[in-house]
């Protein structure tokens, strides 16, 4: 199948003071599309900053991230920006929602972004993927109304309702408790049996990287296995 | 409007309430000092105009339409009515002959006095020939009677004013002001014998008489009111007393609310001094309240980056903001404007004018505040970096 991500020779080096870190060593991997990919490691091995550097919120020192086909390394940050909006959906480990906005609210402004608020989004898709993740009844509660799960299912709403190539989740389940856990992996789960979406899943946790396609270890900046 | 924008003013309805407030407060500011400005200004011209007059003499040399101490002869008045021939006790006067087609003439002295707070800190006096006068303007006693010559006793310290004045002016005892009531003038008690309609010149009449004694320029008064038999005739008139009177200034009353408003230029240069710290204010509140609101938003700032969001969507959500809240203030501002107009004029004897150009002008102050003011939060919100942005706390 043809990748949907394709990454040659990753480096990302931070300087910190008159310190060298190297976050990235020379990753290279291919992502198909419709894959589910989980990569797992030890906290400081350089998973986060490889999923930024994916989401195009980072610029690495050096190497390629094409993304379906186009070279997000070779773009300029507003380049940059834009295909972060046109194929890219985060999941952030703390939810990351707007909280003076309701669910639709976050949805909404979430569509605007992608339209570059030239429409104010469709509401009948809205209310399809908030079903799809069982939220329908919490459509008009905010973020402090919902529970830890909801929140996250309502982040990963978010991410998927402008149908990005590529949804990134960063720890999505490491603020909650086991049973939300599980409603929320067999989530993503669903979403990649059902529509084909693309999932990177950065995890601590053994018990969700066992529901993707394949996983990878990374360590001091390499991916190991 | 845009559901973030709504919500994020909904968040912080104190901020958003003082944002408003000191949007307001500029329109509010340029809106009642203008109008205050404009208002006095038409007030003053129109009761200057609102005579039978057509004319006026005025001493040879620079003069000020508002203010002029006792400086022209009042018999320029006889003269210029019923000439004027060398006589016993003044062999050197020079002879002149009547002016063809007037028909009455009086002597006005005007004094600038303060007032205290009500009347700008300022209140103009007049001091008229009563007899001579009511020849040449409309004047009607609607209460009382006129006044006397001011040359006894008995009739040196008696006013007469004009019913805005018998209305808005307070006595000690809260009452307003009515015949037999005493008011000030330079230092002296005079008693209210009238009042009249309709407002012209000062609103306060003493006998002219009583002023140049108490000013101490007997004899003289500021200028000549002139009235001729027709009003076609006016301009024969004026050339007539140009050729006999040369050097002396002689004035058009139609001409008087240009040359007041000529007479404001200074008022004009406090105006943009004012309309300059409205749009300071209205900038440096929108900036202060949008700066402080994107340090508070730092991380959902993050979030709509990590959404995609571009810079040019940043800067508007944050400048739609600031104009929303500019919008408000101006509305604010209007009412509050309004509120303020009633509110002095009920209190005070001063004029306020709500100019629509004025309020336009308020406006775009007031939105264009706002939007400058949140340029910079907005631009600093757009090159935050997102991953600092996110790890805000």
């Amino acid at each position: 199948m043809k990748p949907v991500l394709e990454i040659i020779d990753l480096k990302m080096v931070y300087h910190v003071g008159k310190v060298d870190v190297h976050a990235l060593r020379g990753v290279s991997l291919s992502v198909a599309a419709g894959e589910y990919l989980a990569i797992m490691g030890p906290s400081g091995c350089g998973k986060s900053t490889f999923l930024h550097v994916v989401g195009g919120m980072l610029q690495p020192t050096s190497g390629q991230v094409i993304i379906d086909g186009e070279d997000l390394t070779a773009m300029r940050d507003s380049d940059r920006t834009d295909l972060r909006r046109r194929k890219i959906g985060f999941v952030f480990q703390r939810f990351n929602l707007f909280p003076t906005l309701t669910a639709d609210g976050n949805l909404k402004l979430a569509e605007r972004i992608y339209s570059n608020g030239s429409n104010g989004g469709d509401p009948k898709r809205r209310l399809e993927v908030l079903k799809l993740l069982g939220l329908e009844e919490k459509i008009h509660h905010k973020p402090l109304e919902l529970s830890g799960g909801e929140q996250q299912r309502v982040a990963i709403a978010r991410a998927i309702i402008n149908r990005p190539a590529i949804l990134l989740a960063d720890e999505p389940t490491g603020n909650l408790d086991s049973e939300n856990s599980q409603i929320v992996l067999e989530m993503l789960r669903g979403l990649n049996n059902e529509f084909g979406q693309t999932i990177i899943m950065i995890t601590h946790n053994p018990e969700a990287a066992a529901k993707a396609d394949r996983v990878i270890e990374m360590r001091d900046g390499h991916v190991v296995s | 409007m845009d559901s973030l924008i709504a919500a994020n003013l909904r968040q912080r309805p104190l901020r958003t309430a003082i944002s408003v407030i000191g949007v307001a407060l500029g329109v509010v500011l340029v809106v009642l000092t203008v109008g205050l400005a404009r208002g006095m200004t038409r007030d003053a011209a129109q009761r200057q105009g609102n005579v039978n007059a057509e004319l006026r003499m005025y001493p040879p040399g620079n003069i000020s339409i508002s203010s002029n101490p006792l400086m022209l002869r009042s018999r320029y008045a006889d003269a210029i009515l019923n000439g004027v021939k060398p006589t016993a006790e003044d062999p050197d006067l020079q002879p002149k002959p009547p002016i063809p087609g007037v028909i009455a003439t009086t002597p006005v002295g005007e004094w600038i006095q303060s007032s205290g707070a009500v009347g700008l800190g300022f209140e103009l006096i007049d001091g008229i020939d009563y007899e001579s006068f009511v020849k040449t303007s409309q004047l009607n006693i609607v209460k009382g009677r006129g006044l006397r010559d001011g040359r006894t006793p008995d009739s040196e310290y008696e006013a007469i004013i004009d019913r805005f004045y018998a209305a808005n002016t307070m006595q000690e005892d809260g009452k307003p002001v009515d015949v037999g009531s005493k008011i000030k003038v330079l230092s002296h008690e005079l008693t209210i014998v009238g009042i009249y309609e309709p407002s012209q010149l000062a609103r306060v009449k003493i006998p002219l008489a009583t002023l140049q004694q108490l000013l101490g320029g007997v004899n003289n008064c500021t200028f000549v009111m002139i009235r001729v038999e027709k009003p076609e005739m006016t301009d024969g008139v004026l050339k007539t007393l140009k050729q006999t009177y040369p050097g002396y200034n002689f004035i058009r009353t139609s001409e008087l609310p240009e040359l007041f408003s000529q007479s404001s230029k200074p008022v004009e240069v406090f105006l943009d001094v004012v309309i300059g710290l409205s749009l300071v204010i209205s900038t440096l509140v929108i900036l202060l309240a949008m700066y402080t609101t994107i340090i508070e938003r730092t991380r959902e700032i993050g979030i709509l980056k990590s959404l995609g969001a571009s810079r040019p969507f940043i800067v508007g959500v944050i400048e739609k903001e600031a104009a929303v809240i500019s919008a408000l203030g101006v509305g604010v501002g209007f009412v509050a404007s309004v509120i303020g107009k009633y509110g002095i004029e009920a209190a005070t004897r001063l004029r306020i004018d709500l100019i629509p150009r004025w309020l336009l002008i308020s406006a775009a102050i007031g939105v264009l505040g706002g939007v400058v003011g949140a340029l910079y939060p907005a631009m600093r919100a757009a090159n935050l970096d997102p991953l600092e942005a996110l790890s805000y706390e």
